[in-house]
């Protein structure tokens, strides 16, 4: 820093010294540095604003284009034309309500289930690992911490084989109770590293103050520490929920049927003899739409939740 | 009510001493100051006797028995925290209703309103019970606090610090409120942290100084301000503070004086512990000194010091005047009338009474301890 | 019970006395049990983790064995898989790949992200309507954005091939191209992340502390001149989160380039997760398999806790202990 203070000072010098020369004319100087610095950032202004808007026309596009492609005919849907007539039939046949031979609402509530569950199992069993990570000393208690890590960090596949073949074992293949667990690798790490970065902001005072006000550990807990986290856990609930839902390796390679997720059925219509692909995009669209309504219920906790409690946000 | 005993407790926060031998006893019923600079271990000490910091070792015995395993909320003890560690998602009214309804009092509603509404009318704070605790102002949250120790009957109160944010009027009558709840019909047995001398002087009916974790002397006010025991101890309180001058004992004709290193200064200290030759320091309190302007006879048995005024402040009705006495600066406080047209650089004479001068040994090793007897 | 519970509610002040716990009644915990609580509470984390690890090193022990579909009675092998793997030039193609990938989408999200986030933090009411928007494709399941893409890219479907020729752009033809196949791959991945890098360091911008940034101004220094020497030391803490996150997950991306080519055409987007892919479940060749990602999590591993390290000994530094 120390070079770069002495140039930038340097012109300041310059001004200081000459100070009686502008007095004279001090409001026409003033006003054509300002207009300029004006002029300069309305122009930058704008370039920013273009080049935002750029950047969200490409977020968008996508988006855009599996919409427009879930509302076209089997006619269509091989054009590239945006001037079409929109037509919801496509969601009716992938939801099965004309013939009923779609399993997409099955794959649905099999999503629901398996994410639901899994983020019921880490929150019983994360909350009270967050909790102690966070209040207390122990031995082992960082190794717990960076074992929980490293499951977010390992390639899925590393696990998924062994798991198979103890899946197909004891017979948690292609069950919900199977997909429940190995989706602990996702939303538990999830869970306790957020949780106990929520724990550790509330003053440890707090407890201690309840339990010299005669309250046990657990009513401290429950009474003062619960409520004052509680939009925290929410926040972890749905963010943990949301990666569950998105998950597809896990479903993919452990799952065939009965406990098969949208986020793989969404592929069925891939293959086949028969290529539909705005049936594709209309499984897609529905498939996006929890995650992204619940996103936007947490925003403000999203930065937090994304970075592990390492970014506060 | 009861018993406090603090023996021998250490603790440890990573390489960091807190507490190096902590030992001290409070009676029952009495008032307790812990009186020490911020980091010294007040808090840590406070904490050790509610149970909420387990001592490396040592024990902290309450009513008579070693509480090392009864839980913080079996003690029946009452913490006020110097963080307020008021519950954010309640009121007022319900924070200081807290430990009444917990279940180990578990008092009826109408009772709880009855003890809430007595204490935070003796606090001020009755017009805010229904507020939330964000909106208070830090006086008010510690208020609060203090309340939510108050409500409630309890083996000891330990308050830490119950009074730094108040405002300097309203901790003044804060401090005669709390004198009367502790002296008064009550009397709970009290640990009071602090670190003003003031508070502890006036509050206390014994106070332990606390440095760096380690408690250098426990008295009565009048105990630690007469005599001592170091001269940290005796620097903690008076304001302006006491002067110190080094130097060293000499044997004259039997008595021993004091002489200063640079020779300007010369005392008798009849009443010291020590032999001749051993480097120590002088204390001299700044009201222990009269200003001499030469007229009137000096008094007899005082001694005289010549100086030169070094810097004068004027402290209302009274001024503080620093006499640079060879290369010593000593203070002295005089009624500002007697100051009159001094300044800078005047020649001025001191007169010091010789019992009234503390000796204290010259080494930082033993925190300066007390020579004098 | 503390006798208090018994004790009649005092009225008076006077009566307080007699509601004051006797200790000897006091419950008493010992030492012992109360260094145990932390103990206790984590015990069902760490029973799933063991749980979790149970099949991990179920899967290391397979890589000692020549276990497949065809051969359901293995026998060890010891370290023969690693030898004829990292003879092969399949594999280390494919490590070639997988870094190309992820070094390429890492730096491609980092860059646009901190860009994103420059843009938007000027608190415009432009600015405030796009937040709402950045986080759309990070919440889009990274298997269906694929799919989207994929749909998105087909010339006789998607809109890519009329905007390409809009462009003067000739003989497009979507992910056919092993080159473009890469590059379509590092897009989409982009597409995905970039407002996660963007999201963590708006943050980060926000946090940052005014009066530098004044200082510098009434010194004239220049946008560039602020950005890089004030600017982005200042943010470093929070972009290196961001790029770990990205680094990790880049290296054992598999939904996206499943989703997209399936590692095609060839080999071109053939990662090691996509080759273990192959190998154990395709080929059912469960050993191979296994020794690919063992390997890929081994390097996942490595790099993860150096860098983890870097991080701590950052935010230290930023945090000035």
């Amino acid at each position: 820093m120390g070079p770069t203070t002495e140039t930038t000072t340097e012109p300041m010098a310059g001004p200081a010294t000459s100070a009686p020369a502008p007095a004279k004319q001090p409001p026409t100087s003033g006003s054509t540095a300002n207009q300029r610095k004006a002029q300069r950032g309305s122009a930058t202004g704008l370039l920013a604003n273009l080049a935002l808007v750029l950047y969200f026309a490409f977020s968008l596009l996508p988006v855009l284009f599996i919409v427009a492609l879930s509302l076209k005919t089997n006619a269509e849907q091989t054009t590239t034309y945006l001037w079409f007539t929109p037509t919801l039939e496509n969601y009716q046949t992938v939801l099965g309500l004309g013939d009923g031979g779609s399993s997409y609402v099955r794959f649905f509530l099999a999503s629901l289930a398996t994410s639901t569950g899994a983020v019921l199992v880490s929150l019983l069993i994360g909350i009270p690992a967050a909790y102690a990570a966070a209040r207390y000393r122990f031995k082992g208690s960082e190794d717990l911490m960076f074992t929980l890590l490293s499951f977010r960090f390992a390639p899925e596949l590393v696990v998924i084989i062994p798991l198979g073949v103890i899946y197909q074992q004891i017979g948690l293949y292609d069950t919900i109770f199977g997909m429940v667990w190995v989706l602990q690798l996702v939303t538990m790490p999830l869970v306790v590293w957020i949780l106990r970065s929520f724990f550790q902001d509330l003053p440890a005072e707090l407890e201690e103050a309840a339990l010299l006000d005669g309250y046990t550990r657990s009513q401290a807990f429950l009474k003062i520490v619960l409520p004052l986290v509680r939009p925290g856990i929410a926040a972890v609930c749905l963010l943990a929920f949301i990666f569950a839902w998105n998950n597809f390796i896990f479903p993919f390679t452990l799952t065939s049927g009965d406990a098969q997720t949208v986020t793989v059925s969404s592929l069925a219509f891939l293959g086949g003899n028969q290529v539909r692909f705005n049936l594709v995009a209309a499984g897609a669209v529905m498939a996006v739409l929890p995650p992204l309504v619940l996103a936007l219920c947490i925003q403000r906790y999203l930065v937090r939740g994304l970075s592990f409690g390492a970014v506060k946000g | 009510m009861a018993t406090i005993d603090v023996r021998s407790v250490r603790k440890k926060f990573g390489k960091l001493v807190a507490l190096d031998d902590v030992s001290f006893s409070v009676n029952d019923g009495e008032f307790f100051c812990l009186l020490g600079p911020s980091g010294a271990g007040k808090t840590t000490t406070l904490k050790s006797i509610a149970g909420l910091v387990q001592p490396d070792s040592g024990e902290v015995w309450l009513a008579g028995q070693d509480a090392g395993d009864i839980e913080p909320n079996h003690r029946n003890l009452a913490m006020c925290f110097e963080s307020y560690a008021l519950y954010p998602q309640h009121n007022v009214f319900d924070n200081m209703a807290s430990p009444l309804r917990s279940p180990v009092l578990r008092l009826p509603d109408d009772q709880v309103r009855e003890r809430v509404g007595r204490t935070a009318e003796m606090l001020g704070v009755a017009h805010l019970l229904d507020r939330g605790v964000d909106q208070l102002s830090n006086g008010q949250r510690q208020r609060v606090a203090l309340g939510r120790v108050l409500v409630r009957p309890a083996n000891a109160y330990l308050l830490d610090e119950p009074l730094s944010h108040l405002d300097a009027k309203l901790r003044t009558s804060m401090r005669a409120e709390l004198k009367r709840i502790a002296h008064g019909d009550l009397m709970t047995t009290t640990v009071y942290v602090t670190h003003d001398y003031v508070e502890a002087l006036s509050l206390a009916d014994r106070i332990g100084v606390i440095k760096e974790g380690r408690i250098l002397q426990v008295g009565t006010p009048q105990q630690v301000w007469d005599t001592p025991e170091t001269a940290f101890v005796a620097q903690a309180f008076g304001k302006p503070r006491i002067s110190f001058v080094s130097g060293g004992l000499v044997s004259d004709n039997g008595t021993i004086r004091f002489i200063s290193s640079d020779g300007a200064i010369t005392v008798p200290v009849p009443h010291v512990e020590a032999a001749a030759g051993e480097p120590v320091r002088i204390g001299i309190r700044p009201r222990d000194l009269t200003l001499y302007t030469g007229a009137g006879p000096q008094p007899a048995g005082h001694e005289r010091l010549d100086g030169v005024v070094y810097v004068l402040e004027h402290l209302g009705r009274q001024t503080e005047v620093t006499v640079r006495i060879g290369e010593s600066l000593v203070s002295v406080v005089a009624p500002r009338n007697d100051v009159g047209g001094l300044t800078v650089d005047d020649k001025v004479s001191l007169l010091l009474d010789p019992a009234r001068v503390h000796v204290f040994g010259d080494s930082d090793s033993d925190d300066g301890r007390r020579l004098s007897r | 019970m503390p006798l208090t519970a018994e004790a009649p509610p005092p009225r008076q002040d006077s009566a307080d006395g007699a509601s004051t716990a006797p200790l000897a009644e006091a419950r008493r915990v010992s030492r012992r049990r109360k260094a145990l609580r932390p103990y206790l509470l984590s015990v069902p984390a760490v029973l799933l983790c063991a749980g979790i690890l149970y099949p991990f090193f179920l899967g290391v022990s397979y890589t000692f064995f020549d276990f497949s579909a065809q051969n359901p009675q293995p026998d060890v092998v010891g370290f023969e898989n690693f030898a004829t793997i990292l003879a092969s030039d399949e594999f280390w193609a494919s490590a070639r790949v997988t870094l190309l990938f992820a070094l390429s989408a890492t730096a491609l999200e980092t860059v646009l992200g901190v860009g994103v986030a420059l843009l938007l933090n000027r608190s415009s009411l432009i600015d405030k309507l796009f937040e709402r928007v950045l986080i759309v494709p990070l919440m889009v399941a990274p298997i269906l954005a694929a799919i989207m893409w994929k749909l998105l890219l087909l010339p006789e479907v998607g809109w890519i091939r009329p905007i390409a020729e809009f462009f003067g752009v000739t003989g497009y033809n979507g992910t056919d191209s092993p080159v473009m196949a890469m590059v379509w791959a590092i897009v989409v991945d982009a597409w995905i992340f970039t407002p996660f890098v963007a999201i963590i360091a708006l943050a980060g911008l926000r946090s940052l502390p005014k009066s530098p940034f004044e200082a510098a101004s009434v010194d004239g220094a220049s946008w560039w001149l602020t950005f890089r020497k004030l600017t982005l030391p200042m943010l470093w803490p929070y972009l290196l989160v961001a790029v770990i996150f990205r680094l990790m997950d880049n290296l054992k991306m598999f939904d996206v380039i499943f989703g997209l080519t399936s590692g095609g055409p060839g080999d071109a987007t053939t990662t090691l997760q996509i080759s273990a892919y192959l190998e154990a479940i395709s080929y059912a060749r469960y050993s191979r398999g296994l020794t690919y990602m063992f390997l890929l999590w081994a390097l996942v591993f490595v790099i993860s806790m150096i860098l983890v390290k870097y991080l701590r000994r950052i935010q230290d530094r930023a945090a000035g202990v």
